[in-house]
């Protein structure tokens, strides 16, 4: 623990309200929880009297922790339990409630438990846990906090009955100043009245990390030319539509600048502005937001990815986007898909002139690819090969480019340096600590860079790009023979391999004259594709039988491979280190769930020890040498999310995506082991959108904690005669309709003293914050498992509700129409509640989306449909939360209250069956109609008829088919059903 | 005479109080012509619709109140079809969804004239269709069909369904069976066989 956390914790207990602690990502959120509750749990028994409210802080009773991540749990539970004061449990929804209460219960003596706030909210309405045997409440993410949240309406509950210290935890700044006055606002709903602030830059804790700070190197890797020119042209395009944005006068210019466009939260700056005319905007304008966050990714992937990974996912963008994007039109983007192809390939004429004007030189080695001696051998191979085929071969010369990415080399390069000096002061690092571990951490974005820089590391990085290149040539072949296959399915082609051997593009392109560049590329490409898959068939080729079916030998080179391999190595010396890859890539698959693993663990295949390893033997000498050479590396990706630092205690830990929060996380771990050394390396590519991030995020935080120092000095939160926070405040909402409407020769216009409202709430409803409001108006709510509706106004009013999402998709499964028809079976007046949310528009769609046609799919025609088989179905259109809560209160006004227990027995048959409140019950067997009117033949309007003509399902069992026929009015539907009935059942059990 | 009455009940019958109402421009996808009717339109053997739109009801607040009593209970379905045509709609929205709560009536809201014409315009099409399209999908298959209805009766599972079909052979013997004969399967209980039995053998309609 840093000297700074202890200030933070009692700083926080001083008042009895609690407090709201922002800081900044990164810093040690865990330990300082661990540390509040230590200050809570010695305080509580300091004080013996657990209801004198006026010492400050909570007296006794339960620490509750309200939605922490698995992973802040762990570390929270590790530190508490070093300190083996305070017991911790974690009570997750599947914990039956006896548990949970005898948990709330029966330790006097502080006990902390991570909660879902779902559980918690009802445990607290059901009195299974009583607000006075609480201690404290401790929130984790307070900048999700709002008057409507689930974390507002516990801190609420609570607070209602008994005065408790509530503490909220933010490490998002940023989130804490999105929208207007939200610190104060998130403060007033948790009943908080202090805010306490702790950026990085807070004296203390700059202090506390700078006192030992570790050796930080800077590596500025300059990026390859195609790179720099992708970039600029991505921040091109994306300023070009940031432009166009700007122009449709919808949005406030002020935020959007590319700076802030290089940040996901971009997204939501303009969706938040946008979401309430969302409806309004024209397909431009929303084509343009989501154009934005492509451009965003691909500047991403374009410094994270290799550069034949890239292509690829250039390639299933253009295919996948198409003619909508506004950007993949603009210049900028030709560049864009241009340059990322030098970087992988550049097709040369036979006369040795490039094909594309555009070429700038790039370091990195070029090989070329020769199709001649492997091609020569298997054309004799294939008799019936057309003579054309050469030439067309020639002119589509493919020169490999295969760009590696500079960090690549870099790295190396660091790694062998690293093992130098390790094994210059071998001695020393032992001396120094025994703890010393020698372990050099790689820290990456994501997993998938990690797997592929450990390739790097383990083969050679040329070997990586020839590995990726591969699958992606095999991937267009493949594409391209499905093409071929749809196209000329009549005319099934005699020879071979067809389009893989690479006569497909040259037989219409060269006949009709000038061939354009991309059949040019497109043609070269296929060649080396071919020339590749042609390896895997050859074999196949020999024992051919089956081998004029073109899918069949797409198909066959899956499987083939690796049965092959050893033949063909005997066969052909040439395609040797070919064939090793292919194999590789065959058992990509199942390696992938290992290296998972692997990385993970230490990765002694990496370590020098173990040169001999089995892949080893493809390599050449030079990659040898390198192995030996290298540390134990481990790999860790950022995006994982795990704190590994105290587990792994590396020496040397390489930053290969700088990344702001994992920057604090290295100096916390070096200030709390301020003896142990540690050597950081950065590596950034220089004058790139990943500086230039890094940079403004570090900004973007600083202006964050600006701008809540400023709200801190302004805040006015309401406080009574005892220093209590008030919390949120009603005056400001509508008085509810009933009052106005209420006479003034009635006493004055004074409100009834009438008794409490109750609205019964399914359990499951406890995910939304409907319930919360509703209490806000003050309504009794009883959470009980509803069978039938989500909320039971009244003996006869039952509410189904959907949110917009909801109504879509429980139209789409049929859930929908289920829960309606139990509905209307039990109440006398059935609600389907539809909820628009408050911040976004409130309509289905837009007039211009509506459409010519009558379509089955639309929203319009499913709840045609809904009411038209429902016609007592009552639907309620809801503008937000709010207009729900006050449409419900206006409902039940002249309505007698809701009975729990009968509300709950609702659709759930006693013990002789019968259906209790089904008012079709006595008169109907409800249960024969239903099961009569799922067969098939059955239909809507021929079941009642059935029902006329026969006494019971047994007697329908027995009825011959003509009977049926009259019954039913038609004879085909007679034989259906009987024909059912009567058909055998296929033997179900083996 | 009988062609046209044939045309009338084919079509959508508009009250004469709706002419110039802009919305009927939108009725394209199936015929309507005036009528003298109560409701504003009648589109369909017993259904209707009053169409309101929002700002009307802020001029003329008791309008619906009076529409609604006139149309008396001669339909099954009566559609309030509101033109949601202004920006700030809680409060008058709040008033028309109670009117229509509290008079059996349906509340359908439009955002548009095309949206509140096509909700006549399906209502018109769709008036005998099956709910199929929004009812849950079940595979064609036999086995689908034969647990989809078994699976109707409460507290029946799948594996019920398959020891049922393996002792019986086909669904009628199911339905034919004795009360001993259900209970020799293995896995259902004395409480399942009640229920299986009641269902198949207490008549449809109970006799009161």
């Amino acid at each position: 623990m840093l000297p700074f956390e202890e200030q933070v914790a009692t700083d926080l207990v001083e008042d009895p309200n609690g407090g709201l602690v922002v800081l900044s990502s990164g810093l040690p959120l865990a330990s300082l929880v661990a540390t509040l509750l230590l200050h809570l749990r010695h305080q509580s028994s300091s004080s013996p009297s657990p209801s004198s409210s006026s010492s400050g802080g909570g007296g006794g009773g339960c620490f509750l922790i309200l939605s922490a991540p698995d992973t802040l749990k762990d570390q929270i539970r590790r530190r508490l339990l070093e300190s083996q004061l305070l017991q911790v449990h974690d009570v997750g929804p599947d914990v039956p409630a006896a548990q949970r209460r005898a948990l709330y219960n029966s330790s006097a003596d502080g006990v902390a438990l991570f909660l879902t706030p779902r559980v918690l909210a009802a445990d607290l309405l059901t009195s299974h846990l009583h607000p006075s045997r609480v201690g404290a409440l401790l929130l984790l993410a307070a900048h999700r906090a709002s008057d409507t949240s689930s974390d507002a309406f516990i801190a609420r509950l609570l607070r209602q009955r008994h005065l408790l210290p509530v503490y909220a935890f933010s490490d998002r700044p940023h989130a804490m100043v999105a929208g207007f006055a939200k610190a104060e606002r998130s403060m007033k709903s948790l009943y908080i009245r202090r805010l306490h602030l702790w950026p990085r830059f807070h004296v203390l804790v700059a202090a506390d990390l700078e006192r030992s700070p570790p050796e930080v190197v800077d590596v500025r890797v300059p990026m390859t030319g195609p790179m720099a020119g992708i970039q600029a042209a991505i921040l091109d395009a994306m300023d070009a539509c940031l432009k166009e944005l700007r122009r449709t006068n919808k949005v406030d210019v002020e935020d959007l600048t590319v700076d802030k466009g290089l940040f996901k939260s971009f997204d939501e700056i303009v969706r938040r502005q946008l979401d309430p005319i969302w409806h309004t905007l024209g397909k431009k304008t929303k084509q343009l937001v989501t154009d934005l966050r492509t451009l965003r990714k691909l500047l991403d992937y374009l410094l994270r990815y290799d550069a034949v990974t890239y292509l690829k996912y250039l390639d299933t963008l253009r295919v996948s986007e198409g003619v909508r994007s506004v950007w993949i039109l603009a210049d900028s983007s030709h560049k864009i898909f241009e340059l990322a192809k030098r970087r992988v390939y550049q097709v040369i004429r036979p006369d040795g002139t490039k094909v594309s004007a555009i070429n700038k030189g790039t370091p990195t080695k070029k090989r070329k690819l020769t199709h001649g001696g492997s091609k020569k051998g298997k054309e004799t191979e294939n008799e019936d090969s057309t003579p054309s085929k050469d030439d067309a071969q020639k002119v589509n010369a493919l020169e490999e480019v295969l760009e590696e990415a500079p960090k690549w080399k870099v790295l190396r390069e660091l790694l062998q340096e690293i093992a130098e000096e390790q094994r210059k002061g071998d001695g020393v690092v032992h001396e120094d600590e025994s703890s010393e571990s020698g372990i050099v951490l790689v820290a990456c974005k994501d997993e998938r860079s990690c797997l592929q820089l450990q390739e790097c590391i383990s083969k050679s990085s040329q070997q990586v790009m020839r590995e990726e290149w591969e699958k992606y040539l095999l991937g267009k072949a493949e594409l391209h023979g499905l093409h071929k296959k749809k196209k000329k399915r009549q005319s099934q082609q005699p020879k071979g391999f067809g389009v893989l051997d690479g006569e497909f593009p040259a037989g219409p392109s060269e006949n009709t004259g000038p061939v354009s560049i991309r059949n040019l590329e497109t043609d070269a490409l296929l060649a080396a594709a071919s020339g590749i898959s042609n390896l895997t068939k050859e074999a196949d080729a020999t024992d051919d039988s089956v081998a004029s079916c073109m899918s069949g030998s797409v198909k066959g080179k899956g499987k083939g491979v690796s049965r092959k391999v050893p033949k063909r190595k005997a066969s052909n010396r040439k395609t040797n280190s070919s064939t090793e890859n292919e194999n590789c890539q065959g058992t990509d698959v199942e390696a992938s769930g290992k290296i998972d693993e692997q990385s993970e663990i230490d990765v002694s295949k990496v370590s020098a020890k173990d040169a001999s390893g089995p892949s080893s033997t493809a390599h050449n000498a030079e990659d040898l040498i390198d192995a030996k050479m290298l540390p134990p590396v481990q790999f860790y990706a950022l995006d994982s999310d795990q704190h590994i630092l105290d587990t792994w205690k590396p020496s040397v830990i390489i930053v290969y995506h700088p990344d702001i929060t994992f920057v604090r996380e290295i100096e916390v771990y070096k200030a709390e082991n301020p003896s142990r050394k540690l050597r950081v390396y950065f590596l950034f590519y220089e004058e790139s959108s990943e500086a230039q991030k890094f940079e403004s995020s570090i900004r973007r935080e600083n202006e964050a904690f600006e701008s809540l120092i400023r709200q801190k000095s302004l805040m006015m939160i309401p406080v009574d005669q005892s220093g209590r926070c008030l919390g949120p405040t009603l005056a400001n909402e509508p008085e509810p309709i009933l009052s106005q409407n209420s006479l003034t020769r009635n006493a004055g216009g004074r409100r009834p003293t009438e008794k409490e409202m109750q609205v019964i709430v399914d359990m499951r409803e406890f995910m939304s914050s409907l319930p919360n409001v509703l209490h806000q108006k003050g309504i009794r709510i009883i959470p009980v498992t509803l069978e039938v509706g989500d909320y039971v106004l009244s003996p006869l009013i039952c509410v189904e509700r959907k949110s917009i999402s909801d109504l879509f998709q429980s139209f789409a499964s049929g859930r929908l129409y289920n829960q309606v028809e139990t509905m209307i079976r039990y109440y006398k007046i059935p609600v389907l509640l539809i909820e628009f949310s408050q911040d976004k528009s409130f309509s289905f769609q837009s007039a211009s989306e509506v459409g010519d046609d009558v379509s089955p799919t639309n929203i319009i025609s499913k709840l045609s449909l809904l009411v038209l088989h429902f016609p007592r179905l009552r639907i309620v259109w809801s503008r937000s939360l709010h207009a729900t809560a006050s449409i419900f209160m206006s409902l039940k006004t002249n309505q007698d209250e809701p009975d729990e227990t009968k509300a709950m027995r609702v659709g759930v048959p006693s013990e002789d069956g019968v259906v209790e409140d089904d008012v079709r019950a006595e008169n109907y067997n409800t249960s024969a109609i239903e099961f009569l009117r799922r067969l098939p033949g059955v239909t809507d309007s021929n079941y009642r008829g059935i029902m006329d003509g026969c006494d019971s399902l047994a007697d329908l069992a027995l009825l011959p088919v003509e009977r049926l026929a009259e019954l039913m009015g038609s004879q085909r539907g007679a034989r259906t059903l009987k024909e059912f009935l009567d058909a055998k059942c296929p033997s179900m059990i083996s | 005479p009988s062609a046209a009455a044939t045309q009338s009940k084919n079509a959508i019958l508009v009250s004469n109080r709706q002419k110039g109402n802009p919305l009927l421009k939108h009725i394209r996808n199936a015929r309507w012509t005036f009528a003298d009717i109560v409701p504003d339109y009648v589109i369909g053997q017993s259904s209707c619709a009053l169409y309101i739109s929002l700002r009307y009801h802020l001029l003329h607040p008791d309008y619906l109140y009076y529409r609604i009593r006139e149309l008396q209970k001669n339909f099954k379905l009566r559609v309030i079809l509101c033109h949601i045509d202004i920006e700030d709609v809680v409060k008058p929205l709040h008033e028309v969804t109670r009117t229509s709560l509290l008079h059996d009536c349906t509340l359908l809201c439009g955002w548009s004239l095309e949206e509140c014409g096509r909700y006549l315009e399906t209502i018109k099409v769709f008036e005998n269709k099956p709910a199929d399209s929004i009812r849950e999908h079940t595979d064609n298959d036999y086995l689908s069909r034969f647990t989809h209805a078994l699976t109707s009766i409460r507290r029946v599972n799948k594996t019920d369904v398959i020891t049922l079909g393996s002792s019986f052979g086909s669904l009628s013997r199911i339905m034919d069976a004795s009360m001993e004969e259900l209970a020799r399967c293995p896995g259902i209980g004395e409480r399942k066989v009640k229920r299986l039995y009641d269902t198949f053998h207490e008549p449809f309609k109970r006799v009161t």
